[in-house]
């Protein structure tokens, strides 16, 4: 019984001889990962994004079936600065694939590309889910999105040096795109330069701060702490001596306080997409940053 | 003089050094410091307040006929309990390996619940797992107690594996295969010391020429298979499990105690967990989860009557039970959740006459939670306990237990994410 368990599983592990001319089998933590991947990778790899667009990007289930996919990986992208830290170490860990562990060529942690904000100096569990990296939503600066696709083409060239041709022209090709988006971004931000705003979670400071709105206020009293009735009372005297205009909610906290406070305190409630998939019209990267810039200033 | 030459030398021998090291280089840390490859550490804190119909000395002496014939060892009380603090410790050692350690804290004990290490870069899907660890076998066995829904072990897993459920010193491999479809196969070797369905040490009467000698290790073996399917929002997790190992216990027999009673034999438990987990929105998820196992014991019983006549028996068990339970989190901070207990088909013969036990032992709990942040968690649970008997005059009567707790679990340091 147990000889013949072991001899099962041994000529199991060498039924997949795995053919060398397959796409590169990319595992992307977030939508906004995958659809990045897509554009510089095209047919030359197989994209899978594991969490949902929609879904709190801190709080993601680990689903089962994302070890199958893990396990399959020749390259696993994390968003990284520890917005993963709830959920993806178990299935690293579960996926029993050597290629995708920490610290290996197959594996890339983007945070690594860019320069996070809000870096604390000390942390404390006291100051709410605090990342001490800093702030993990850097992908929604659009001018970090073209370090980031650099990034992903640089490590597509190293894994599969022989399209490495192929790569950098679609990497060139987006970029200028990309381009092209943040000079009409620019001018359609640009009127609302100095606007005060107030966030539900810090999810958005990234795109605020590149624009140059000003935050006067989070409804969060902390980092994932939801508010209580005497923040909302502190809130609505800040606000009532220096007004803002806008409230940015994300789509998936409740938004209860949210419209409680932009009524009172006549604000523009307004639900921003924060990945590829979070509202019906973010279906890439390109129409991820439209329709932020469209739901702001229109 | 002397005595000032010593001392004067002594004075110097301290300031001079302290002296000297102020006219150096601005202190520098160590360059041999090592504090930042201090591991993740993490201290778990549980505590409740129990409130239960019957005193302490009944419960303590209560029995799940057929199962657990002896009372409870340690089961908490009244009032305040310090239920346990858990150190637990954490870090990759190298490219190679991962290591796991938890140190089990009671006011009167320390115990090394877990330490193990796993394997990174095992090729072809394989890893290994080697140490003193929760077995994989069934769902909830492996999962660290402030992970569960509940704050008690169901009544099935503390029936056939105990209280600390089946912790053993062994190595696993698992292997996950390169499909579509999630597919793990996993294989314990375990030394099989597990105290309610297995054991090691033999043990001897010489005076009645009884030798049972001790398992050779390792003594049991388990095997699960696991597989998981989504359906839209609904991850559904399958994992059939089997064990197999030689059984010892000594109940006072060996020491020649009136009433006491050992057995040697081999029993196998198989199991079936189903866990479905639906999300209803960024927030909001319902998770069902029901395990069935199943037991056959047989062996020899040993027994040594009032004037210390030894008889022999051949004892077989088959014995089954299963929980279900409901959890839903309902809100960002509260979850609910319902669980049914129940040991049922509760068969034991004894030289082929059948013992009278009662076939159905039923408990009913549900509970409420309210979790300030993912590091805390406030617990209210109410048991209808209706699996508990007493034995009088080698008669059983059924005690129904109402159980009402108030548990807090807290969490500090670097403590690693959970699996699904």
């Amino acid at each position: 019984m147990r000889r013949c368990l072991s001899t099962i599983l041994i000529c199991a592990a060498f039924l997949p001889a795995v053919a060398s001319a397959d796409p590169l089998k990319v595992v992307a933590a977030y939508p906004y990962i995958g659809d990045l991947v897509e554009r510089i990778g095209g047919s030359n790899v197989r994209v899978l994004s594991l969490a949902r667009g929609d879904y709190n990007p801190h709080v993601i289930i680990p689903r089962p079936s994302f070890i199958a996919h893990v396990r399959r990986a020749d390259l696993l992208i994390i968003s990284g600065a520890q917005l993963e830290i709830g959920w993806m170490p178990p299935l690293l860990r579960q996926a029993n694939n050597p290629a995708v562990q920490t610290g290996e060529p197959g594996f890339l942690d983007l945070s690594q590309y860019v320069t996070l904000s809000d870096v604390p100096t000390s942390v404390s569990r006291e100051l709410g889910d605090v990342h001490p990296e800093g702030n993990p939503h850097f992908y929604l600066d659009p001018e970090n999105i073209l370090l980031l696709a650099r990034a992903i083409k640089d490590k597509l060239v190293q894994l599969d040096s022989r399209n490495a041709s192929y790569y950098e022209d679609r990497y060139r090709e987006f970029s200028e795109l990309w381009g092209k988006k943040l000079v009409e971004w620019t001018q359609k931000m640009t009127p609302l330069r100095n606007t005060r705003v107030v966030e539900y979670h810090k999810v958005f400071d990234y795109f605020v701060h590149r624009y140059k709105l000003q935050i006067a206020a989070t409804v969060e009293p902390l980092p994932g702490i939801p508010p209580t009735s005497k923040h909302i009372e502190q809130l609505e005297a800040v606000l009532t001596t220096a007004p803002a205009r806008f409230l940015l909610q994300d789509v998936y906290n409740p938004e209860d306080a949210s419209r409680h406070l932009a009524e009172k305190l006549n604000m523009k409630l307004v639900v921003l997409p924060h990945d590829v998939g979070s509202v019906k019209e973010a279906t890439s990267i390109f129409s991820l940053f439209d329709e932020l810039v469209r739901r702001i200033s229109e | 003089m002397q005595r000032h030459i010593v001392l004067w030398s002594l004075f110097l021998l301290f300031v001079i050094p302290v002296w000297s090291q102020d006219t150096s280089t601005p202190a520098q840390g160590s360059p041999f410091s090592q504090a930042k490859f201090v591991p993740d550490i993490s201290l778990i804190l549980d505590g409740s307040y129990l409130h239960r119909n019957i005193s302490d000395e009944q419960n303590a002496a209560l029995l799940l006929p057929g199962f657990v014939e002896s009372g409870e060892h340690s089961p908490p009380l009244e009032g305040f309990n310090l239920n346990y603090a858990e150190i637990t410790f954490y870090s990759i050692v190298d490219p190679y390996f991962e290591l796991f350690a938890v140190c089990h804290l009671s006011p009167e004990h320390f115990h090394l619940e877990e330490a193990y290490w796993i394997t990174k870069k095992l090729p072809a899907g394989f890893q290994l797992k080697a140490g003193k660890f929760l077995s994989s076998f069934g769902r909830i066995n492996e999962l660290h107690t402030h992970y569960w829904d509940f704050a008690d072990r169901p009544l099935v897993h503390q029936a056939m594996f105990g209280h600390e459920g089946l912790n053993e010193i062994g190595a696993r491999i698992t292997w996950v295969a390169p499909t579509e479809i999630y597919l793990l196969l996993g294989g314990e070797m375990l030394m099989g010391e597990g105290e309610a369905s297995f054991g090691r040490t033999g043990f001897l009467l010489p005076r009645e020429n009884i030798r049972v000698s001790s398992v050779k290790g390792p003594g049991l073996f388990v095997g699960y298979i696991e597989s998981s399917v989504d359906i839209g929002d609904a991850s559904v997790l399958l994992r059939l499990s089997g064990a197999q190992g030689k059984t010892r216990s000594d109940d006072y027999f060996s020491s020649g105690v009136p009433g006491g009673q050992a057995l040697s034999g081999s029993t196998t438990v198989l199991g079936g967990a189903l866990t479905v987990k639906h999300t209803l929105d960024a927030v909001r998820y319902i998770s069902l989860q029901s395990e069935y196992l199943w037991r056959h014991a047989d062996g020899t019983l040993y027994s040594l009557d009032l004037l210390q006549q030894v008889h022999e028996s051949a004892q077989e068990k088959r014995q089954s039970g299963f929980y279900a339970q409901a959890v839903a989190k309902f809100a960002l901070r509260m979850r609910a959740g319902l669980r049914v207990d129940l040991l049922q088909g509760n068969e034991m013969l004894e030289n082929g006459q059948r013992s009278d036990l009662p076939t159905s032992l039923p408990r009913y709990s549900t509970m409420l939670e309210f979790n300030p942040t993912e590091f805390s968690r406030i617990r209210l649970q109410y048991n209808y306990d209706l699996s508990r008997y007493t034995e009088s005059n080698r008669r059983l009567d059924r005690i129904t237990v109402h159980e009402l707790s108030l548990q807090v679990n807290l969490a500090i340091g670097a403590h690693g994410a959970h699996s699904f």
